[in-house]
């Protein structure tokens, strides 16, 4: 028998209970678009985490104050982020991918950083759909900054929104072979244990040079065509090329290398911060070539910041540059959240919009019941596209590879700004 | 419960470094070589299970034996050298291991793909796990399956005679050298059981990660290998195994949300232990005092 004293001892427990519910009825009456961003927020290389979230939050908010997304059933659903730090650790990036791919509702991911954190996070995944033996994590990434080409094709269920710099460097040869005729010969170094720097020049920079008539000095490199990957071997060593290592500090024998080459254009592959060390050094020894090149990764603001007076004159082509209305505005919102856009961050706003042109395309629900058939549905969507509005144009994608072919332009860094100077799209 | 498999994966995998160390240090040996044999395990298990499609116990037994022959053989003129000495030593294998992992290139094509270690792009497509089947508690399993055995192999050594040498060489050299125990027998056994263990270690990172480079083997890793059994203390197995959970669960990713922070809260644990308990969080304080306290709770509280 159930006496008044023994009620009252009940009410904390019937409130513990309403408390554990109300989410849940809270959830079912507003329901929302979650996806989770990841990627270096600490480390060295944290600038490129931190720059990815100011773009995606601002993403979402223009999002959400345009609307939000239409769900399958006609409901509007506003989209909500969250940003986990990875550092650029394998290990880490996993772990994040795991546990944004149980433990939460997020219907994508965009992520992470580093190439080799991405390498290794994109192996956890199932690879080809519909493999029933294959007990790899079924969920959609959709990449935004690690820029290593091909490394989308390894799971069905993952792609990249990055930019392909074969085509950039073809082109930017092209242009500087008409622009620059009184540029005859090359010489360069990269940071030999960063991978993006070191295959970019190695199988990129060097051969599309090539390729455009730029010839190597000191005799050139056996084996080098204007081919994809030829003499890459030979183009990392010491006797061809002068290097350094992404933790250095001290440059001043590739900087005298460089000067003793006389080269008329020199290519300086790394990111900024040892981008930054070496031009310094380079200002120091007052080396002045007539051209110099840098690497894709190092058109961002960081290097102006910690250098621009040592990189006036470099050229760099970049898949963001705010040239359009709307890249202007990302630039802005960018700021505002603490964040610099730049070609990989940028690529997180687009990111952020593909999403919800593949949600309100796909008919996804985002109730927690239909988890599993939305994440299918967005894997689905994203590879069905064949083009998606991009920050400085259409951005078009390549079916079965997950990758994308981003329009570009060329930048120069001039007063402390990047400067467009040519824009292959017009 | 995939996010808690894979965590548990991965605190495994690291108990197992750990242990690997603390093995090496009951003989006074501090070494850094143990991301050294940790990425020979990891390389020789992939390249066996990938290019020679190895089932995943054999290729991890024959890691573990390819680990420990390098252990073995450094473990001679690793002998010539003791404290900070053998510290620089060991960087320095460690570096040439992780030196040549970044050089290595060896490619097959195996069901139409290319797969192999691939120098800088490093070694990808380790796969074992999934494209067999396995459920991540499976491998979960399987990893703690290791854990277990090496721990209780350490702790059943820790109860023989066999761990009473290891001990009586860490405390003091000499002495044991007057009771007839063989100093370099001891010492070279200790390294090649280290480098054995990290080996299986290594063995099944490379398997849960499937993806290696060199860049997962740096000093970093060395340190916190060694790093366990400081932390945890060296009177118990059990030490490391609290000392992995307080790094990878608490600190790495329960405290994710603190980014930097985490590296600077890590050192300060360190020195905090160091300081207020230098025989580690397990040491034999808080053994007597769990024995106390178990004992307390079988007897019953006495009346009042």
């Amino acid at each position: 028998m159930f006496y008044p004293k023994n009620l009252a001892g009940l009410l904390p427990a019937a409130a513990c209970v309403v408390m554990l519910l109300l989410p849940g009825l809270s959830q079912a009456q507003e329901r929302t678009v979650k996806i989770a961003g990841w990627g270096a927020k600490s480390g060295p290389l944290r600038s490129f985490g931190v720059n990815s979230e100011a773009v995606l939050k601002a993403a979402v908010e223009s999002i959400n104050a345009a609307g939000g997304v239409s769900l399958g059933d006609g409901t509007r659903a506003m989209m909500e982020m969250e940003y986990y730090d990875s550092a650029c650790n394998a290990d880490q990036a996993i772990s994040v991918a795991r546990k944004v791919a149980s433990q939460t509702e997020a219907l994508i991911g965009i992520g992470p950083t580093c190439s080799g954190a991405a390498a290794a996070m994109y192996g956890i995944f199932q690879k080809n759909v519909d493999n029933s033996g294959d007990t790899g994590l079924q969920f959609p990434i959709l990449t935004d900054t690690a820029i290593r080409p091909g490394l989308a094709k390894k799971s069905q269920w993952t792609f990249r929104n990055v930019p392909n710099e074969i085509n950039m460097y073809d082109e930017l040869f092209a242009w500087l072979r008409e622009n620059h005729p009184d540029v005859k010969t090359i010489y360069g170094g990269t940071e030999t244990n960063q991978a993006h720097s070191k295959l970019t020049f190695a199988k990129v920079i060097v051969q599309m040079a090539t390729k455009h008539g730029f010839e190597w000095v000191g005799g050139g490199i056996d084996g080098l065509t204007g081919k994809i990957g030829s003499g890459s071997d030979q183009v990392l060593e010491t006797t061809k090329a002068s290097n350094w290592l992404m933790e250095d500090t001290n440059f001043s024998v590739q900087a005298r290398a460089f000067k003793k080459s006389r080269a008329d254009m020199l290519i300086v592959s790394s990111h900024p911060f040892t981008t930054c060390g070496m031009l310094k050094e380079m200002k120091r020894q007052r080396v002045r070539p007539k051209v110099l090149v840098g690497l894709t990764s190092s058109s961002s603001q960081e290097t102006l910041l910690g250098c621009a007076a040592e990189a006036e004159g470099m050229y760099i082509p970049t898949g963001f540059a705010p040239v359009t209305s709307v890249a202007k505005r990302v630039a802005k919102a960018a700021t505002a959240n603490g964040g610099f856009a730049d070609l990989h961050s940028a690529a997180a706003w687009e990111n952020a919009w593909i999403i919800k042109q593949v949600v309100e395309e796909t008919g996804i629900m985002a109730k927690p019941s239909t988890l599993a058939a939305d994440r299918r549905k967005m894997r689905d969507g994203l590879e069905a596209l064949d083009n998606v509005d991009g920050l400085l144009g259409s951005v078009g994608r390549v079916r079965d590879e997950g990758e994308s072919i981003k329009p570009f332009v060329f930048v120069q860094a001039t007063g402390g700004q990047w400067v467009v100077v040519h824009d292959p799209r017009n | 419960m995939e996010f808690y498999f894979g965590l548990a994966q991965i605190i495994g995998i690291h108990v197992i470094l750990g242990l690997s160390a603390y093995v090496l240090m009951l003989t006074g040996q501090l070494s850094l070589a143990q991301a050294g044999f940790f990425a020979i395990g990891a390389y020789s298990a992939g390249i066996l299970t990938v290019l020679f499609q190895f089932h995943i116990v054999p290729a991890l037994i024959i890691a573990s034996l390819v680990a420990g022959l390098f252990a073995f053989l450094i473990g001679f003129p690793a002998l010539r050298v003791r404290g900070l000495m053998l510290v620089v030593a060991t960087i320095a294998f460690s570096e040439v291991v992780r030196l040549f992992f970044f050089n290595l290139s060896w490619r097959k094509t195996i069901d139409g793909i290319e797969a192999g270690p691939d120098s800088t792009n490093g070694f990808r497509e380790i796969r074992f796990f999934a494209a067999n089947g396995w459920e991540p508690y499976q491998v979960t399993l399987f990893v703690w399956l290791f854990v277990a055995l090496v721990m209780f192999l350490i702790w059943w050594s820790d109860r023989a005679r066999s761990g009473a040498v290891l001990r009586a060489v860490g405390e003091d050299e000499l002495a044991a050298h007057s009771v007839g125990i063989n100093i370099t027998a001891v010492k070279v056994a200790a390294m090649t059981a280290g480098g054995m263990i990290a080996g299986i270690g290594g063995a099944l990172y490379a398997h849960t990660a499937t993806y290696v480079d060199h860049l997962t083997f740096t000093i970093l890793l060395g340190t916190f290998a060694i790093a366990y059994p400081i932390l945890g203390g060296l009177r118990s197995v059990f030490g490391t195994l609290l000392a992995v959970v307080l790094i990878q669960g608490v600190l790495v990713e329960g405290l994710r949300a603190l980014g930097d922070w985490r590296n600077i809260l890590f050192g300060v644990i360190i020195i905090l232990t160091m300081n207020l308990k230098p025989g580690g969080l397990f040491d034999t304080q808080t053994v007597q005092a769990l024995r106390k306290g178990l004992a307390f709770r079988d007897k019953g509280a006495p009346n009042a």
